[in-house]
C-alpha cells in the first residue's frame, strides 16, 4: 500500500514539483563560481524536501484530500508515503545538482566534494528538520497551514528587523545572523567526527519520529 | 454468516456550531438502493462522510456488511465505490494518470470495466480534468467508482448537473447493478423523482434527525395527502399527521396512514397518494407540523 501512495504522490503532484526548476538555473549559473557547488548541493536538497511536503497542500487546494481519505488506504499509510516522498525528492535535486557539476562545461566544482560525507549529512539534517517541522502543519492545516507557516516567518522577521534597525540593536542583528551561520559551519564542522556524527542522528531521528507521530494523529483526526 | 445489511448506522451523533447530528439510526439491506433525502443543510452529505470516516463520530456505530467502518477501515473501502457531491481529482493530470495512480489502491480494480465505461460515458481519458464540463467531471467520479468491484455505491448527489438523458441512463445502470450483481446502493439527491424511479428504502432527514426510514412502497401506497376545510383536517389524528400547509382553498395535511385518514375524513376531503416531491415539501416547508 505503501507504494502505491507514494506512486501516486509522485505520478499525480509531478507538475507541482517542477516548481524547483528557478532554483536549478540558479545552480546552472553558481557552478562558475568557486566553492558554490556544495552550498547549491545542500540548498538543493533542502528544498527539493520543503517542496515535497507542501505537496498535501497543494491536495487541499484541489479539493482532493476527501478523495484520497476515501481510497482503500488508512490516513497513516498516505502520510508515511509522504515523509519518504520528501526524502525521494530531496536526494533526486541533490543527484541533479551533483550531476551538473560534473556534466556542465562551465562547472568549476568539484564533484566528489559533493559527495562527502559532511556535506551529504548537513543537508539529510537540514532537510530533516524542515520536514519534521513544516509536515505536521501541512498535513493538518493544508494550504492555509502552510501560509500561516510562512506568514508567521515573515511576521518574526519584520519584527526582528524593526527592532533591530530601529531600536539600535544592529549587533544585535549581527549577532544573530552571525549565531546561525556559526551554527551551520560549527554543524558541517561536527559532522566529520563520530561523536557529533551519533548526537545529530539521535537528534534527527527523535525529531523526525515526533514529527511522524504528530502528522499521523492530526491527520487522522483531521474532518475533511 | 453473511451480514443481513449492507449499512446500518445505530444512535449516530455528531456536532458542528450550529448543527448536530442526533442519534442517526437506519439500515440499508443487502441488495438494496436506499436513498437519503432532506432539505439543503439537513445532514444528507455529514451522514455519508460520516460512512466514509471523512468526519469522526461522536457515538454510535457504522456498520458495512457487518464489519465497523473504523475498525476496518481498509476492507470497508475497498468494497465501497464512492462519488461526492463535489468530485475532487487532480486539476492538471489526465484522466488515465489519474486511473493509473488510483486504480492500483483496489483489489478488485479492473481497467477493463473502467476503459468500457470511459467509452460508454464518452471520457476523453487523455484530457486533463480541470478541461471537463462539471457533467463529465461526475462521469469520471462514477466510472472510477464502478471499476472495482465495490459492493456497495456510496454517492452524495450523484445526477446533480447532469442532463435528464444521461441521469435516467445512470438510473437504469444502477438498477441493472442491483439485479445482475446483487449491489446494495445508497444516494442523497434532491431529484426526488429519481428516487421515485429506483430507491427501494428512503430515508428522510431534517435538521440533523431521521424522520423516517421507509420502504418506496411502505411510503408511497401507505402515507397520503389529505386536502380540505382546516375543520375537517382537526379531527385527524395528530399522531398521523406528519406536515402541513396552508394554501389558497384550504389545508393540505401529510398523513402516515392514507386508509386511516380515509376512514376519518370520508367525503368532506380529497385523499390522494403522495408523490416525494410533496413528502419534501410538506415536511420540510415553513408550515411543517411536528412530526
Amino acid at each position: 500500500m505503501l507504494r502505491n501512495a507514494l506512486r501516486k504522490d509522485l505520478l499525480l503532484n509531478a507538475r507541482h514539483l517542477w516548481g524547483i526548476l528557478p532554483w536549478f538555473v540558479w545552480v546552472a549559473y553558481a557552478m562558475s563560481e568557486p566553492d558554490a557547488g556544495r552550498m547549491m548541493a545542500v540548498g538543493a536538497g533542502f528544498i527539493g524536501s520543503l517542496m515535497a511536503t507542501t505537496i498535501a497542500a497543494r491536495e487541499d487546494k484541489l479539493r482532493t484530500s476527501a478523495t484520497l481519505a476515501s481510497l482503500p488506504v488508512s490516513r497513516r499509510i498516505l502520510v508515511q508515503a509522504r515523509y519518504v516522498v520528501a526524502y525521494v525528492v530531496g536526494t533526486a535535486t541533490y543527484l541533479v545538482v551533483a550531476a551538473m557539476a560534473a556534466v556542465l562545461p562551465w562547472s568549476v566544482q568539484d564533484s566528489a566534494e559533493l559527495f562527502e560525507v559532511k556535506t551529504v549529512l548537513l543537508t539529510v539534517t537540514l532537510a530533516s528538520m524542515a520536514i519534521a517541522l513544516l509536515m505536521p502543519v501541512v498535513l493538518r492545516f493544508g494550504l492555509l497551514g502552510v501560509l500561516v507557516f510562512l506568514g508567521a516567518f515573515q511576521v518574526v522577521g519584520v519584527v526582528l528587523f524593526v527592532a533591530l534597525e530601529f531600536f539600535g540593536m544592529r549587533s544585535g542583528a549581527r549577532l544573530f545572523f552571525g549565531t546561525i551561520e556559526r551554527g551551520v559551519v560549527a554543524l558541517y564542522s561536527g559532522l566529520g567526527q563520530a561523536g557529533p556524527i551519533v548526537e545529530t542522528a539521535v537528534i534527527v531521528g527523535v525529531s523526525v519520529w515526533l514529527s511522524f507521530r504528530l502528522s499521523v494523529v492530526l491527520a487522522e483526526r483531521r474532518d475533511l | 454468516m453473511t451480514p443481513e445489511y449492507a449499512l446500518e448506522l445505530r444512535g449516530v451523533r455528531k456536532t458542528y456550531r450550529g448543527f448536530a447530528l442526533k442519534d442517526v439510526t437506519f439500515t440499508l439491506p443487502r441488495g438494496h438502493i436506499g436513498g437519503l433525502i432532506g432539505p439543503n443543510g439537513s445532514g444528507k452529505t455529514t451522514i455519508i462522510k460520516l460512512i466514509m470516516n471523512l468526519i469522526r463520530r461522536e457515538a454510535g456505530e457504522i456498520r458495512v456488511f457487518g464489519l465497523d467502518n473504523r475498525k476496518a477501515e481498509v476492507e470497508v473501502k475497498s468494497r465501497i465505490g464512492f462519488v461526492y457531491d463535489v468530485p475532487g481529482f487532480w486539476d492538471d493530470q489526465s484522466l488515465d494518470s489519474q486511473r493509473r495512480a488510483l486504480g492500483a489502491f483496489y483489489p478488485r480494480w479492473s481497467d477493463e470495466t473502467f476503459h468500457r465505461l470511459a467509452r460508454e460515458f464518452a471520457l476523453p481519458l487523455d484530457k486533463k480534468y480541470k478541461a471537463l464540463s462539471h457533467g463529465a467531471k461526475t462521469k469520471f467520479a462514477l466510472a472510477m467508482a464502478l471499476s472495482h468491484g465495490a459492493d456497495l455505491l456510496i454517492m452524495d448527489e450523484p445526477t446533480a448537473g447532469l442532463d435528464p438523458v444521461f441521469r435516467r441512463e445512470l438510473l437504469k445502470r444502477l438498477s441493472a447493478l442491483l439485479q445482475d450483481e446483487g449491489k446494495s446502493i445508497l444516494f442523497s439527491t434532491h431529484i426526488t423523482s429519481d428516487l421515485e424511479r429506483v430507491a427501494d428504502v428512503i430515508t428522510f432527514i431534517r435538521g440533523g434527525e431521521i424522520v423516517f426510514s421507509l420502504t418506496r412502497d411502505e411510503l408511497l401506497d401507505g402515507w397520503a395527502v389529505v386536502r380540505g376545510d382546516e375543520q375537517v383536517i382537526r379531527e385527524l389524528d395528530p399522531g398521523l399527521l406528519k406536515g402541513l400547509r396552508h394554501r389558497a382553498f384550504g389545508v393540505e395535511a401529510l398523513v402516515s396512514d392514507g386508509d386511516a385518514a380515509r376512514r376519518v375524513v370520508g367525503s368532506r376531503a380529497v385523499v390522494d397518494r403522495i408523490t416525494l416531491d410533496e413528502v419534501m415539501v410538506l415536511m420540510a416547508g415553513e408550515n411543517r407540523h411536528a412530526a
